[in-house]
């Protein structure tokens, strides 16, 4: 049973923010993390489901996803390209996908998470109700502000997508992954760093230096970066 | 909403309007089981097994991670929204009709995953179908049968017609004895990989019910959900217990200071090595009398691995219980502690049992729990005359069981005063007679009863948590219940034994096996629970399979601080053949001899002698020789090869085209073979009783101790019953698993069910008919009983009258003579006839990267006389699965002070649906005549092959031979980098 002192259900964002400025509280997106989790000392969860911010809209040159879509969303949402969709789907088993949200993937800032590594070779940014827009590249790097929300992800859809990548089975989380998308100067690697980084197509492992685990080491994973890194570019040339 | 500590809630139940106060805290699965939806299911905390998947507003969920509020305004449905009349919906009728359900403990969210993808899309494919299975994670079929039962719903949803699910039955390619050139033109049999394939023996008769695919005898209650599982019980007052267990590796405990705990309100107990006896036991679920040493006791003074016990508290709800636990204050003088099996032996290495009441460890001051050695002939001769010697060392690392349905047990007083213990357990009779010391209890006074139980796999062939909840019972004189996270079950339960094998082997000119030396050094974490008997069957194993006429075997059994090795499935054999069968490969190809023909020239044959087993095990023949040694008496194997390799297309092997594809460069295939030979139960020790009583209707009531793990033993069995009685399968009644009720069985392990059980059931079954022969020879005037034939619910005499079952049952309790017609039987058996296996892998090889992909196994059995093909085709697809995870990306890892640090299935790993390889199942028949209508077992062998044939494939695709375990990328990739790759042509 997860550590839950109290919930919280606002109905629109002002409220939601009010909530979240107290101590102890947190938002819940979809729960795959936080319910999960018995370690934790006890929260009080603000669950964001009312808010609104489960749309996926097109817009001339950009979609907008919210924060609370789930993953499950954008597989079936015709606007999210196919690449991206698949990547959706690959990023859970059916019975989380459901569940788990994009902006909770956004906020997790996962090193392995190749869903935003695909975020990042699309340019995206993201909305917090506060902060303002921020890059996400920016924002994998400092988290979410304490007391802030993230409202919407925005990305140029356009050009096609690839991932190149090594695991132990074809559904594991891959212990390296490279993502190009043509057309940019830069791939998107997972882990690699602690976060999923933007990386030179040219020379990806400059500056990197892996954490190791038991799956990879330091090593290896900068082996997997040199060679995944041209399968990725090579796959969408 | 308000912040309030409850929470109001509004959940549309299966179609009606629930209004509800919640903890917000309390997950949906809590409440939904609150609420007696029995069908969810615990697996994990994390939502990662799906059992307790249910659709929520339509899409599949897991419930373990969704809070009930959460769930306010939404509609939640679950499988009992299907239970609205007696019959099955389309959906569980399709599921139980293919054998899709083993425990059938993650059958609710299938079913509902089915019904929403169904709706969504009425024809989907074969990906759409395994990626709606992608969130639920299964131990026992392979998912092969549950995709299946998806399709044929498809089918039955859009009103089609279904055919019965049947196996293909093939045409023998061999005589049964001598092998066939493998031809590369034979065509391979086309049909969905969810059918057996099936080879019958002109040996085998035609029967009515044996050999037929049964629907299981429990598939109803699985496939509706209906509450049979441990958990499925409410009892008033009931606790809960939780345990707090050490977060080092080996420390003495000075101080436990449990008094904050128990001020905890509504704690009602906190049990430690102050007010436990200290009864000492070893916890393999073994027969009397366990082998030494018993090096346990249920609350310790000392901790021997992190995840060891410390102390149990029992409180009103699971929070107070944890909140309680985690004020238990305890303080360690942490010790060193030592984790790989060789460096525990050497000097220095710290003791891990240097208690002094612990007796019968051969030398505890270098952690050497067991030194195990048999032979025959002289091999140091033979070794140092052959004219070719090989040797290799071999690692295998440790993993786990991972049944999706944890440890569990629920003990309580019952009237009487009695302890009765439910619990998952696979061996209730040992555990009811372990049990009774650590209590204090006379084993008259407990009860040991088995529901269905979630998968097992040798975990739960141990007395693991019952003395906790009898303790606790005991103690606070309240229904106790105490279930394992998925955490707990990685640290505090049981894993497959580590080991380092060196095997040596002299080889004659002409491939003729002269000697085999294994030497073993067995991990067996800090308690020798299987640790001996474990490293038996490795030694039986290595040294069965092939003749030689010199063989030796020397075992280390070792402590060390990993949590605890005991029985898994294949129980020491599948660490066995993988050295094995990588090491016999590597030979033929020094040698330059085709593997096959190599391994062909030494393995067993029929009338081949078994002739180091009886000197190893619990009751071996330690000194001088026998007057008659066991042989192979039943063997498919030319069947199962031939079968297998035009399966595979095995010509490929050596197609340097089709290993190296010219449109992608970095990839080599490869295809490996491994050949398997297990044991059929342990001889003159495995026991089963039955009993057999006839009702009013002409049924009959069927008990037996053997336990029904989800293999379809209550099946199997009824299935042996009906045919002897001459009544389909419907009109026996299983129950099974209750020390109160049932006879005794040694349990569900070491293959024995059906042959040992199976034969008490036919034995049972034929006193049964001769009673009944008797009446009816009464009611037809007939002077001859024997003369009269049961068949399809009827007496018949030769001249053609006949009697119903049912008018011999109500003469024969209600009108003349009566008595209560009923036959009992039990069995041990002086053989162990081996069941024999081809087992073929196809892989692909990542050479920049090291990643291995397997895209197909095929296994190829001969079980004698599968008595049900599919429950038959479901114990290998299952154990081909379990096996794969070994070979390919299962692993315990460590940090530095032996924290495990992968305890969730995440980054544990095992497979998934959307990601298995094709799987193709053979069984080949062949009449064993000491088994019940010929059979063989079949439920460990799948264990036995694939990391062997994995293994063999990769060294195929690059020349490089890779020696430990698992295949995961960096340990290829390393190895591709000291070895580099050949063309291997």
């Amino acid at each position: 049973m997860p550590l839950v002192a109290a919930y919280h259900r606002p109905l629109d964002v002002s409220e939601a923010l009010s909530l979240l400025s107290e101590p102890h509280r947190v938002p819940l997106a979809g729960g795959t993390t936080i319910n999960a989790d018995r370690a934790h000392d006890p929260v009080e969860v603000v669950d964001l489901q009312a808010l609104g911010l489960n749309t996926i809209a097109t817009h001339p040159g950009e979609l907008r996803v919210g924060a609370m879509a789930t993953l499950q969303s954008m597989i079936d949402s015709d606007a999210v390209p196919p690449a991206l969709s698949e990547i959706a789907r690959a990023a859970s088993p059916s019975t989380l996908r459901t569940i788990a949200t994009v902006g909770g993937t956004i906020a997790s800032r996962d090193s392995s998470s190749v869903l935003l590594a695909a975020l990042l070779v699309h340019n995206a940014e993201v909305t917090l109700a506060n902060a303002g827009v921020v890059t996400l590249e920016d924002l994998l790097a400092t988290g979410v502000p304490t007391h802030d929300l993230i409202m919407h992800v925005t990305f140029d859809p356009t050009g096609p997508t690839a991932v190149a990548s090594t695991a132990r089975t074809p559904a594991d989380n891959p212990i390296v992954a490279a993502v190009a998308r043509r057309g940019a100067d830069q791939v998107a690697l997972t882990g690699v760093a602690n976060t999923p980084v933007l990386v030179d197509a040219v020379n990806p492992t400059v500056g990197l230096a892996p954490p190791p685990d038991f799956r990879g080491s330091t090593a290896y994973r900068l082996e997997l970066a040199r060679v995944l890194t041209p399968r990725a570019v090579e796959a969408v040339r | 909403m308000s912040a309030s500590s409850r929470v109001e809630v509004e959940i549309e139940l299966n179609g009606q309007v629930i209004f509800d106060h919640v903890e917000p805290s309390e997950t949906l699965r809590e409440w939904l089981r609150r609420q007696g939806m029995f069908s969810v299911k615990f697996g994990s905390d994390s939502g990662e097994t799906g059992a307790a998947a249910v659709l929520v507003d339509g899409h599949l969920a897991s419930a373990d991670v969704l809070l009930a509020a959460q769930a306010s305004g939404h509609a939640v449905t679950t499988v009992e929204s299907l239970n609205t009349e007696a019959e099955l919906h389309p959906i569980q009728a399709a599921f139980a009709a293919t054998g899709a359900m083993q425990s059938g403990y993650s059958a609710g969210a299938m079913i509902l995953g089915t019904l929403a993808l169904l709706k969504r899309t009425p024809d989907p494919t074969e990906v759409e179908i395994r990626d709606m299975l992608s969130g639920i994670l299964d131990r026992e079929t392979a998912y092969v049968k549950p995709v299946e039962a998806v399709k044929r719903a498809a089918i039955m949803m859009r009103g089609g017609a279904t055919e019965p699910f049947t196996p293909m039955v093939l045409e023998p390619m061999t005589d049964g004895v001598n092998s066939v050139p493998h031809d590369p033109t034979s065509p391979i049999p086309q049909a969905s990989g969810a059918v057996p394939r099936l080879i019958p023996s002109r040996d085998v008769p035609e029967m009515s019910v044996v050999g037929k695919p049964e629907i299981k005898v429990d598939a109803v209650k699985l496939a509706k959900g209906n509450p049979a599982f441990t958990d499925d019980i409410e009892l008033r007052g009931m606790l809960h217990a939780k345990l707090l267990t050490s977060p080092h590796a080996h420390a003495r405990i000075v101080d436990i200071d449990d008094s904050a705990a128990l001020k905890v309100p509504g704690v009602h107990a906190v049990l430690h090595h102050n007010n436990v006896a200290r009864i000492k036991y070893a916890s393999g679920g073994q027969s009397w009398p366990n082998p030494h040493p018993h090096d346990q006791v249920s609350f310790d003074t000392k901790v021997r691995h992190v995840g060891d016990r410390v102390a149990v508290v029992a409180a009103e709800t699971v929070e107070a219980a944890e909140r309680a636990r985690d004020l238990i204050k305890v303080t360690y003088e942490v010790l060193p502690a030592v984790f790989d099996e060789r460096e525990a032996m050497l000097p220095g290495a710290p003791v891990i049992h240097d208690e002094t009441d612990t007796e019968e460890i051969f030398d505890r001051s270098k952690n050497i729990v067991h030194e195990i050695t048999a032979s025959r002939g002289d091999v140091d001769a033979a070794m140092a005359s052959a004219p070719h010697t090989f040797e290799q060392t071999f690692r295998v690392h440790q993993v786990q069981q991972c049944p999706i349905e944890p440890h569990i047990s629920i003990a309580w007083l019952d009237e009487d005063e009695r302890m009765v213990i439910r619990t998952a357990t696979q061996v209730p009779f040992h555990t009811r007679r372990m049990v009774a010391p650590l209590l204090g209890m006379d084993i008259k006074d407990i009860r040991v009863i088995k529901p269905r139980i979630g998968g097992g796999f040798g975990a739960k062939q141990e007395m693991l948590i019952e003395d906790i909840v009898g303790h606790l019972a005991k103690a606070t004189r309240r229904p106790v219940k105490l279930e394992l996270t998925r955490e707990e079950e990685f640290m505090s339960s049981r894993t497959r034994h580590p080991q380092t094998l060196t095997f040596r082997t002299a080889v004659d000119n002409d491939g003729t096996l002269i000697a085999q030396d294994l030497y073993l050094i067995g991990n067996t974490g800090p308690y020798g629970t299987h640790g001996y008997t474990v490293q038996t069957v490795t030694g039986l194993r290595g040294l069965t399979s092939y003749n030689a006429p010199n063989k030796r075997f020397h075992c280390d059994v070792v402590y060390t601080n990993i949590p605890v090795p005991g029985a898994y499935r294949g129980y020491g054999a599948p660490q066995a053949e993988f050295a094995l069968e990588a090491h016999l490969e590597d030979v033929a190809r020094e040698m330059g001899i085709d593997v096959i023909e190599f391994k062909r020239r030494n393995w067993v044959k029929v009338g081949s002698e078994i002739d180091i087993a009886p000197h190893l095990g619990e009751r071996a023949v330690v000194e001088g020789e026998l007057d008659e040694y066991p042989r192979v008496m039943s063997s498919g194997i030319e069947e199962c090869v031939a079968q297998s390799l035009r399966e595979i297309e095995w010509h490929r092997r050596d197609d340097l085209s089709w290993r190296q594809p010219a449109d992608r460069p970095d990839i080599r295939r490869g295809l490996g073979f491994a050949f398997c030979m297990h044991g059929t139960a342990i001889p003159f020790l495995d026991m089963g009783g039955c009993s057999i009583k006839l009702n009013d209707d002409g049924s009959f009531n069927m008990l037996v101790g053997a336990t029904d793990l989800g293999t379809g033993a209550d099946t199997v069995l009824g299935q042996i019953a009906a045919e002897v009685l001459g009544v389909p399968l419907e009109d026996i009644k299983v129950y099974s698993s209750d020390t109160d009720m049932t006879p005794f069985d040694t349990g569900a392990y070491a293959s024995s069910t059906t042959y040992i059980s199976g034969t008490a059931a036919m034995q049972a079954a034929e006193n049964v008919r001769v009673r009944l022969k008797e009446r009816a020879a009464m009611l037809l005037d007939i002077d001859q009983p024997c003369t009269i034939e049961l068949r399809d619910r009827r007496a018949w005499a030769p001249d053609g009258r006949s009697v119903s079952l049912e008018e011999v049952a109500l003469d024969s309790l209600h009108w003349q003579d009566q008595e209560q017609i009923m036959g009992t039987s039990s069995y041990v058996s002086p053989e162990c006839p081996p069941p024999f296996a081809a087992q073929l892998a196809e892989i692909e090889v990542d050479i920049k990267t090291g990643q291995v992909t397997v895209t197909k196994l095929v296994m190829a059995v001969d079980c004698g006389v599968a008595i049900n093909p599919v429950t038959a085709s479901g114990q290998v697809e299952g154990g081909m699965l379990q096996a794969l995870g070994y070979a390919h990306c299962e692993e315990y890892a460590y940090d530095d002070d032996g924290r495990m640090i992968n305890s969730e299935f995440g980054p544990y790993w095992i497979y998934r649906a959307d990601e298995m390889p094709e799987t193709v199942v053979y069984l080949v028949q062949t009449m064993e005549d000491s088994g019940p209508f010929g059979a063989k077992a079949v439920a460990e062998i799948p264990k036995d092959g694939v990391a062997p044939a994995v293994r063999n494939a990769i060294l195929n695709a690059t020349g490089v031979a890779i020696n430990d375990l698992p295949f995961t990328p960096e340990r290829v990739w390393r190895a591709l980098q000291v070895a580099p790759i050949t063309d291997n042509s």
